[in-house]
């Protein structure tokens, strides 16, 4: 099962899309789990991690966030934000897992 | 899915990013690259203005008589708005003031 952790400010926009992500793993079969916690958390719940995906309202953290946790980490499209798109977003997510299951 | 939430979400996205452009403007220019941190604040500047506009909408829409459902995630929309505002205003003046600093050197 892979885990994908969310991260914003406070969590709380986030979990929103966290829904809407749910809502199109369910719809193709994908065996994940998706939470939205806020970047404060990140060794906490990013340190198991499969990858990790921040809002684009903490862009600035990225480094930060990628020095802390040995998964990729990412900024959410921010269109894919803004439109509440999970399906899109789940997309990012699993493309970056892709890519680095394949350098390992 | 409630248009509400699609143009609270527009907002929080845009004026996120551009908050978080300021963030790295003053961080920029504490490193003393001015010219980088110029350009983030006008990146920061056209995120603000695009949830801006979207806001603009509702307060339009409210102004034509009709009104618009208010709810945590517009409270929150707009918190973040405020926020972006505000923090726009004090990274131009930390740039300042780390221009100064660099210039007595």
């Amino acid at each position: 099962m892979k885990k994908i952790v969310l991260l914003c400010a406070a969590g709380m926009s986030t979990s929103l899309l966290v829904n809407r992500m749910r809502e199109a793993a369910r719809a193709e079969g994908l065996d994940c789990t998706i939470d939205a916690f806020p970047t404060s958390q990140a060794v906490i719940h990013g340190r198991d991690a499969d990858v990790v995906l921040i809002g684009p309202q903490v862009k600035f953290e990225l480094r930060k966030v990628q020095g802390l946790l040995s998964c990729p980490v990412d900024v959410i499209d921010m269109l894919s934000y803004g439109t509440l798109n999970g399906k899109k977003v789940l997309e990012q997510a699993k493309k970056l897992m892709e890519e680095n299951d394949g350098t390992q | 899915m409630e248009p509400n939430e699609l143009i609270s979400f527009q907002i929080i996205s845009a004026v996120g990013t551009a908050r978080s452009y300021y963030i790295e403007a003053v961080q920029v220019a504490k490193t003393g690259d001015f010219k980088h941190a110029g350009q983030l604040m006008e990146e920061g500047d056209e995120f603000f203005l695009e949830g801006h506009q979207a806001h603009f909408e509702l307060i339009q829409q409210e102004a034509g008589g009709d009104s618009v459902v208010m709810n945590l995630l517009l409270t929150h929309a707009e918190d973040q708005l405020m926020s972006a505002e505000a923090f726009k205003i004090i990274a131009n003046e930390f740039i300042d003031l780390y221009k100064t600093i660099q210039s007595k050197k």
